[in-house]
């Protein structure tokens, strides 16, 4: 219980600070902790609630239109000298990863905490690298191996039938997390080392069918998580490296322009939240019945997963056009989903931290340790981290929030000509985002329970 | 604003009889209002006098509702705030 008495505070420190009180109460809060308090958790959950809720009521004070589009439109260039060579650098690292995950993964000790795939791909890639491509900027494109190899493979540029979109990413996406759920994927490493292989092929393959460029930019759907990450970072590429504030590529009308990049957004941030849901004692207990009555696990997991996402993308299209309705627009539902859409990757970018701060920190040492002699790796070092670790990291659950609640604000502001108009056009979003984070935080308080008949 | 160019526009649940069009570039608005405030942002180069005042005048009625909304918004915040320090009062 104190573990979560401890997120709470924080959470209501966090809405303090938010409506510009803190310092005042900052004192009688730190008191307050010392006691012996027991914060229940449906009010643990409301408090998260509260603060999306009042976050959206502050940002609608902002109402001046050149103030938020300068704060958005708001760059400064760098030339970085000697890029060619760090791009290339960039390569060769991506390409000898590929080989070492390989080789690692199908030669080195079968233990999981021993063996450097295991340790490169999940805490060193999933979580360390993912992190980068939302905190710094997208440098995927570079390090990807596979596209450098497919840059030098011929292609056959066949064309690419326009009507599947961008949903091959979306199944592609739904496939990976599903496989990452129900497999051992992450704890045998030759497993994981074939996983690897297969995707080598597919990928390639692909590539070379339909191009490098129509491959990476539209079907991958690894390229499109770290590309829509990457919008939300200070960092991007053009004509040199720019900088912006963190969250302002997000707010750009070009970024979503069909219905199935809003599908893949919404599965994004749909997987975050699978990914916790099935870790929870209530899902454990609700899967042992349902198995009990003789429905194989695997198809229970991958049911899950697909009724789960088109409950998302039912709730996402419901509060586009509640939006429609509420701004008395001519804009189409459509326009308003696309330009509504990209505050979500924010969203999953904070509960990515949420979830991966904390396992990448305490597996970094191993992973360290394993990197120099792979095949005969040291005992793995445990890094023990702070109580505070959980507020932490919730925080940072609040802060993709708290970007998402901006960045649709300027969005709708660029959309609307009237501003009450705008404001009221965010209500049915905010509510479902008041909704998802009740859910989350639940899901995230909940305690952790391996998910049973998997791995 | 985006893709105004060529607007494929469908009309809200509750439309006007007839719709504001706006003459530069064909989007269509519930009402004048909106409508005069659209033109001031997006054709502000290419105003007439009259389609000026009329932005002017739905700048200054816009900032009224503002003004009002504002009032409700600091009373939902002071709301949700005390509501919490009450129940965590209470509660914890």
């Amino acid at each position: 219980m104190t573990a979560r008495r401890r997120l709470a505070f924080t959470l209501f420190g966090v809405l303090l600070g938010v409506v510009g009180t803190a310092g005042a109460h900052g004192a009688g809060l730190a008191s307050a902790s010392g006691r012996s308090l027991n914060v229940p958790t449906w009010l643990f959950l409301l408090t998260g609630g509260g603060v999306i809720g009042a976050s959206f009521l502050l940002a609608s004070f902002v109402t001046d239109r050149t103030f938020i589009r300068r704060i958005h439109g708001w760059r400064r260039t760098f030339s970085i000298p000697a890029i060619r060579v760090l791009t290339g650098i960039g390569r060769v690292v991506g390409i000898v990863g590929l080989l070492f995950v390989l080789v690692v993964g199908f030669v080195g000790p079968q233990e999981s905490l021993y063996n450097a795939a295991i340790l490169v791909v999940w805490a060193g890639w999933w979580s360390g690298y993912a992190m980068t491509t939302y905190l710094v900027g997208n440098t995927w494109p570079i390090l990807n191996p596979w596209r450098s190899i497919a840059a030098v493979l011929p292609s056959l540029e066949r064309p690419y039938p326009d009507r599947l979109d961008a949903w091959p990413s979306v199944v592609g996406l739904l496939a990976l997390i599903w496989l990452e759920v129900v497999s051992p994927v992450a704890d045998q490493p030759r497993f994981l080392a074939g996983i690897v292989a297969g995707y080598t092929v597919v990928t390639l393959a692909g590539a070379v069918v339909f191009g490098e460029e129509t491959w990476f930019g539209t079907v991958d759907p690894v390229s499109r998580v770290f590309r829509y990450f990457g919008r939300v970072a200070p960092l991007y590429a053009d004509d040199g490296i720019s900088v912006r504030l963190p969250g302002a590529g997000l707010s750009e009308a070009k970024l979503v322009t069909s219905r199935a990049e809003v599908g893949f957004v919404v599965a994004v941030l749909w997987v975050t939240t699978y990914d916790g849901l099935v870790a929870t004692p209530l899902w454990r207990r609700y899967a042992v019945t349902v198995v009990e009555s003789g429905v194989p696990p695997n198809l229970l997991y991958a049911a899950a997963l697909v009724v789960g996402y088109l409950v998302f993308l039912g709730i996402y299209r419901a509060a586009a056009k509640e939006s429609k309705r509420r701004a008395r627009t001519y804009v189409p539902v459509e326009t308003l989903a696309h330009r509504f859409a990209p505050p979500l990757v924010a969203i999953a970018a904070g509960y990515h931290v949420a979830h991966f701060l904390g396992y990448f920190l305490e597996l970094s040492p191993t992973l360290v340790g394993t990197l120099p002699s792979p095949l005969s790796p040291p005992e793995p070092v445990a890094l023990v981290l702070p109580a505070w670790f959980g507020g932490l990291e919730l925080s940072f659950v609040i802060l993709g929030h708290l970007l998402a609640i901006w960045v649709a604000h300027a969005a709708a502001y660029d959309v609307f000509p009237g501003k009450l108009q705008a404001i009221r056009s965010q209500y049915p979003t905010t509510a479902a985002m008041v909704c998802y984070t009740i859910v989350s935080l639940w899901i995230v308080s909940q305690p952790y329970a391996v998910p049973p008949y998997v791995s | 604003m985006t893709e105004h160019t060529n607007p494929r526009q469908t009309p809200p649940s509750d439309p006007p009889e007839e719709p504001a069009t706006c003459s530069y570039c064909g989007e269509k608005f519930v009402d004048e209002q909106l409508l005069a405030l659209h033109r001031g942002i997006e054709h502000e180069s290419r105003l007439s006098e009259a389609e000026a005042d009329a932005y002017r005048a739905a700048r200054d009625t816009e900032r009224e509702d503002i003004r009002l909304f504002r009032l409700k918004a600091l009373a939902a915040l002071l709301a949700i705030y005390f509501g919490f320090i009450f129940v965590y009062a209470f509660v914890v």
